[in-house]
């Protein structure tokens, strides 16, 4: 095809290694048609490479140019492929041709870019055949549903574009090509579907959709990598990423500041998506950008500062190719404080080693990011007794890696027992790490229950996840248990299922399939949460490989080994009602 | 590695089975062939066994009752991977013996 009305033609064969066929073939020139140089004779067919196959693919190149080429220069230039079937036969007599062989070629659906120059763009009659029907008049012509700009030229026999197209209108023609076979005596028409694809060009500026302006607040997540605002860049052109060298509907975008601050601070991501235009279903693309931080902002950070990001289409041949966005951006400094002055917590006196107590945590704590706040206990009385002191040796306070909670636990079960320990109050105090910011708050931690002084807490005590039946677990006492006794989880669900039957120390927090800072302080709190050695029975691991999400009957562990298997006969199957009934019976 | 001694009683045997019928829970309809180890192991029976054995019989050992030698697999199968029927993988390990002794 043609992207001008001055462009000529001129058309030749190209051989990177002369094949035997070679000399065969002859391409016209001007029209491009290839012809046969000399009759094929039957020792053609075996002349080289000899198989027992009764087709022989030859391959032909083809190279188009606007002047005369010569066979050296034709390496560099894109090539079309012709493959030619030569068959051992002679060709078929007319009577033996079948019709739909005689209209249309073996073909692929064409792609033409969009705004250029009519033309033709396919020939259609089957030069092969119809030299062995010359009593037969073949014509074509095209038909779609909706209007499209193409037509078969009168006398030639081509398919041809009739006016420039464009792919923003539409991607696809979906054309019937129609051929027509008429005998003396006899008219057949004949159908095919031909789909003309619209190929894209970097013809639309990109544009924005109202938003120029994203208002961004940076308070309590400030951390390095953490993305902020949104602003959207729409482009009615495609964005190709395949190969990945085109230079077609290429965006270059430019930080238009030169505040150092700002270029160490920020960078601005982007992703590109495609999407399709209601109603006429036209792909385009939308280009998304976001702020990111590249670093942690310091606490005490407090300033506001205006962005502005320059996004050009570098392949759009008009005036008003690119696009500014602006992203106004405001840093808040961080404070902590606690919601309460004071908070109460329970612990039952029967508690055991590693019970959970409750939950610390600044105000919206959950929300930070970027920084580190750690807690710690304090006695509120300095000049406390010793007795006292080992009174508050109770609780303790700990904290995950990545949490911004503390959580409190029991970290030594003894004092609970004593009857002179009775509240215990402490200062909990959170500083972030830096150690520019600190506040404290008052708990209280009352200890439930009667005293008593003969419970012997000195054995070394085991796991709740060692019981495999509910009666036993009830009756143990177990690490981390919060009212000294180990609590059963009846299943629910057949199969593998996330609710399967266990014995736990603390229901609210074991087995929740995350193991949290006081779990993983000893592995025999919650293996079903903790546990990192294979599991036996049927069962599937937690998301992060630990512990057991879900299993089959009952899942028990001796220290960290799990098991999970179906009980022949479940204790649930004789409820408190039945046993009565089976104990008057005997 | 343990000590064990094969024996021409305790031999591997196979069964073509459904995964669901293994019992543990998993629901699919994947198959495999099961090895086990079976069969006596009489003769590689020790001094140690045959005492036990005289001193259960007169009942000497009160209700304690030791493991006698048994048939068991010494070495396992490969892994074993299948889809369920939620279309989740699951891999069986130790699952199928690959050679049996008398341990």
């Amino acid at each position: 095809m043609q992207d001008s009305a001055a462009e000529r033609p001129h058309f030749s064969l190209c051989w990177a290694r002369r094949p035997y066929y070679a000399s065969w073939f002859h391409m016209d020139v001007t029209t491009g048609v290839l012809y046969l140089n000399r009759t094929l004779e039957p020792a053609d067919f075996s002349s080289q490479y000899p198989t027992s196959w009764p087709v022989k693919r030859l391959s032909v190149q083809a190279v188009v140019s606007n002047s005369f080429i010569k066979g050296s220069q034709c390496a560099a230039k894109r090539k079309a492929l012709i493959t030619l079937d030569f068959v051992n036969a002679t060709m078929p007599v007319c009577a033996e041709t079948d019709l739909k062989e005689l209209c249309f070629p073996h073909t692929y659906n064409p792609h033409i870019v969009e705004n250029r120059f009519p033309g033709a763009f396919r020939q259609f009659r089957r030069l092969t055949r119809l030299a062995v029907c010359p009593n037969l008049t073949v014509s074509y012509s095209v038909e779609s549903d909706s209007p499209a700009p193409f037509a078969v030229s009168e006398n030639s026999t081509e398919l041809v574009v009739t006016a420039p197209l464009d792919r923003e209108e539409s991607e696809l023609y979906r054309l019937v090509m129609v051929c027509t076979v008429r005998t003396e005596t006899l008219i057949t028409r004949l159908e095919t579907p031909l789909d003309v694809f619209v190929d894209d060009e970097d013809d639309n500026a990109p544009y924005l959709n109202g938003t120029e302006t994203a208002d961004v607040v940076i308070s309590f997540n400030r951390t390095k990598g953490g993305t902020f605002g949104s602003l959207r860049v729409f482009d009615r052109d495609l964005t190709t990423i395949f190969p990945k060298d085109k230079s077609h509907n290429r965006y270059v975008e430019t930080l238009l500041s030169s505040d150092p601050w700002i270029k160490e601070t920020f960078d601005i991501k982007s992703s590109f998506s495609e999407r399709k235009t209601s109603p006429a279903g036209i792909r385009e693309s939308v280009h998304e950008y976001y702020l990111v931080l590249k670093r942690n902002l310091h606490v005490s950070e407090n300033r506001s500062v205006y962005i502005d990001y320059f996004v050009n289409d570098t392949t759009y041949p008009g005036l008003e190719g690119a696009v500014v966005l602006h992203f106004n951006v405001t840093i808040l400094p961080v404070q902590i404080n606690f919601a309460n002055t004071t908070q109460e917590f329970t612990v039952s006196r029967r508690a055991s080693v590693y019970a959970q107590v409750g939950r610390i945590c600044v105000e919206n704590c959950l929300e930070f990011g970027g920084f580190r706040v750690t807690y710690w206990l304090e006695v509120l009385d300095k000049n406390a007794s010793a007795s006292s002191l080992s009174c508050h040796a109770a609780i303790s306070i700990t904290q995950a890696p990545d949490g911004m909670w503390g959580l409190l636990y029991v970290n030594d079960s003894e004092p609970l027992h004593r009857p002179e320990c009775q509240d215990l109050r402490y200062a909990v105090v959170a500083q972030e790490e830096f150690k520019e910011l600190e506040t404290s708050t008052q708990i209280q931690v009352l200890l439930d229950g009667e005293a008593e002084q003969e419970i012997q807490d000195n054995q070394q005590l085991l796991s709740c996840a060692e019981k495999r039946q509910r009666r036993d677990c009830e009756a143990f006492r177990g690490l981390g248990a919060t009212t000294g006794r180990c609590l059963w989880r009846p299943g629910a669900g057949k199969g593998i299922s996330d609710h399967y039957s266990t014995c736990s120390p603390d229901l609210r927090t074991c087995p929740d399939g995350f193991c949290d800072a006081v779990e993983s302080k000893d592995v025999s709190i919650c293996p079903q949460d903790c546990t990192t050695k294979p599991v036996t029975g049927g069962h599937e691991r937690g998301l992060s490989g630990n512990g057991v999400r879900a299993g089959h009957g009952t899942c028990y562990c001796y220290t960290d080994k799990c098991f999970c298997e179906k009980e022949d006969v479940e204790d649930v199957i004789c409820d408190d009602m039945c046993k009565t009934i089976v104990a008057t019976a005997l | 590695e343990g000590i064990y001694v094969q024996s021409r009683g305790c031999l591997l045997k196979e069964v073509h089975l459904n995964v669901t019928d293994l019992g543990l829970g998993y629901q699919t309809k994947e198959e495999l062939i099961f090895r086990y180890c079976s069969g006596p192991c009489a003769e590689a029976e020790t001094n140690y066994d045959k005492i036990l054995n005289n001193l259960t019989h007169n009942k000497k050992l009160d209700k304690d009752t030791p493991s006698r030698t048994c048939c068991r697999p010494i070495a396992f199968d490969d892994d074993l991977s299948f889809l369920d029927d939620s279309v989740v993988y699951h891999t069986l390990k130790k699952h199928s013996a690959r050679k049996c002794g008398c341990v």
